[in-house]
């Protein structure tokens, strides 16, 4: 290529990157940034809304409860995965579309059909505790709406797919040659499962794990509809800020705490972590 | 020879895809109720709540702003992302990340943060309120997936092709539409239906942009639940399911038909 040619191509690449480099730079970057300085722009000092954050003990708790929620929420979806994600390997034919088909159509669907589905299905009223009741596994109905039981069933249904589709991918680069080897050297099915299948998946569950827990970690809709007055979240508070108290750099300080919380646990997870692969599943 | 207790491994797979599936139908049922208030099972089927829902004006606008924005934000998604997607393909490595890493970071970000900065920052520009400001701030959601479909699509392509229609004297406009473009189309098509199903779904943004001039059915229905469990709300999750349902497998099928159609190559 001249030189002229190559400055005519970059050009083009240019031109066709501008679009929406300037869209996203005006709509989504200088919007962040308002909010910075928002956040640092109190009369009472740069850091005095970060101050008042973390110096509130009742801040602090809800803090630490979507810590803990997003925790438990990414171990039951983990451990459900992993035997369904297996499953899926297994599956062949039709069998295996219908499998994936439960696996993504949830994806496409809105998470506020979804969380009202369950508020139906939770309620004291409603199906699940009939079932419960006729089974004998309860004596009367339960409370499993507006507390804590309802946001992580509902969380978790929510959150299961993100869990799936990497735990899957990484057990279909499994060789399955190597599982005939250690058998055929008389390992036990425990033992191959132990000391083979497991460390090969594990960067799978990791992904996983990774994904599950930051996405948790912004839930808004989910807890604030299935979730009573103990299960606020961060979010939750952040929209508290803005729509009740109207205390905009006490929104914007929690909005950066909850960034920095998720970036430093991406920079920890990087190298687990294949965003493209989850995206083009969908 | 397989790892691990399989049998009832496959048990708990198997009852955990009827856990993804299922309880997302409750909502239909609900909405063919004739008491007034859900009753599931319902003790008798009836269309009251539909025709609740239709004579219902609110809901009627609330639906028409759903379309609206979720058409703008489509076209928008869809320009913005296959040019991205075009220029992504020829880019050096550095550049090439640092414009991934862009496009991605609105799905990193959590979304009621970005959902308070748009807030924010478009009462001051006159975009709060509006149709053009939701589709907008949709568009964030939706422009990853786009471009990452239509890249995927391009990685598809046969250079071998494009090269052949230069050297016959095609101009770089004439390659992309007539040989390219319909390469890639499915990619396209597929990265259309999901940001046209994102935009319609999306909550959170809506809720904090549409003010009360231009509240979309999701916004309605979570005042609406937020206040009560009502079988309107049945209706209109039920119109959105099925929706969604009706896209995913427009898609599926398109993308099957186009297997088979190039299967004879």
């Amino acid at each position: 290529m001249t030189l002229v040619e190559r400055s005519f191509a970059s050009l083009e690449t240019g031109l066709l990157l501008l679009p929406a480099a300037v869209f996203l730079a005006g709509w989504f970057i200088v919007p962040l940034a308002q909010l910075l300085l928002l956040s640092l722009a109190d009369p009472r000092g740069a850091a005095a809304p970060y101050a008042e954050l973390l110096g509130n003990a009742v801040y602090r708790q809800i803090f630490l409860n979507t810590l803990v929620l997003a925790f438990n929420v990414t171990w039951i979806c983990v451990l459900l995965a992993y035997p369904t994600a297996y499953l899926l390997t297994r599956l062949r034919g039709w069998l295996l579309g219908l499998a994936v088909y439960c696996v993504l159509i949830p994806l496409w669907i809105s998470v506020l059909v979804r969380t009202f589905s369950w508020m139906l299905i939770l309620e004291r009223n409603g199906p699940l505790n009939a079932v419960l009741v006729s089974l004998r596994v309860l004596e009367r109905p339960a409370s499993l709406l507006f507390n804590n039981t309802g946001v992580v069933i509902g969380m978790v249904h929510v959150l299961l797919p993100y869990a799936l589709l990497p735990i899957y991918s990484a057990m279909r680069t499994v060789e399955p040659r190597l599982l005939l080897a250690s058998e055929g050297l008389g390992a036990t099915p425990l033992m191959t499962f132990r000391r083979i299948y497991l460390p090969l998946t594990l960067p799978g569950v990791a992904a996983a794990a990774t994904f599950v827990f930051l996405l948790a970690l912004g839930f808004f809709v989910t807890p604030a509809l299935l979730g009573g007055i103990h299960n606020l979240t961060a979010a939750m508070l952040i929209d508290n800020f803005v729509n009740e108290r109207l205390v905009w750099p006490l929104a914007a300080a929690a909005s950066f705490c909850l960034l920095a919380l998720i970036l430093v646990l991406l920079l920890a997870a990087s190298r687990f972590l294949q965003f493209g692969q989850t995206l083009v599943a969908r | 020879m397989r790892p691990g207790p399989s049998a009832a491994g496959h048990a708990v797979g198997s009852a955990v895809l009827a856990f993804l599936f299922l309880p997302v139908l409750a909502v239909v049922p609900a909405s063919f109720n004739n008491s007034s208030f859900i009753r599931l099972p319902p003790q008798a089927l009836s269309l009251r709540w539909y025709h609740a829902f239709l004579a219902d004006p609110e809901w009627l606008r609330a639906l028409g702003t759903s379309v609206s924005v979720a058409v703008l934000a489509t076209a928008l998604s869809v320009v913005l992302g296959l040019m991205t997607a075009l220029g992504l393909d020829r880019a050096p490595p550095r550049l090439r990340a640092s414009i991934v890493a862009l496009v991605l970071s609105p799905l990193i970000v959590p979304v009621i943060m970005t959902s308070v900065a748009l807030y924010y920052v478009s009462r001051f520009v006159g975009l709060h309120g509006t149709v053009l400001g939701l589709a907008m701030g949709h568009t964030l959601l939706c422009l990853p997936f786009v471009v990452i479909n239509v890249g995927v699509a391009l990685k598809g392509v046969d250079p071998n092709c494009q090269r052949a229609a230069e050297g016959l004297g095609a101009s770089p406009w004439r390659v992309l539409r007539t040989v390219t473009l319909p390469l890639i189309l499915p990619g396209l098509v597929g990265g259309a239906a999901f940001a046209f199903v994102t935009s319609f779904d999306e909550v959170v943004i809506s809720i904090f942009l549409s003010g009360s001039q231009a509240k979309t059915l999701p916004v309605k229905m979570w005042e609406t639940v937020r206040v009560e469990i009502t079988p309107v709300a049945a209706v209109a999750s039920t119109l959105l399911l099925a929706l969604t349902v009706l896209v995913f497998l427009a898609v599926q099928i398109a993308r099957k038909s186009n297997r088979m159609g190039r299967s004879y190559d």
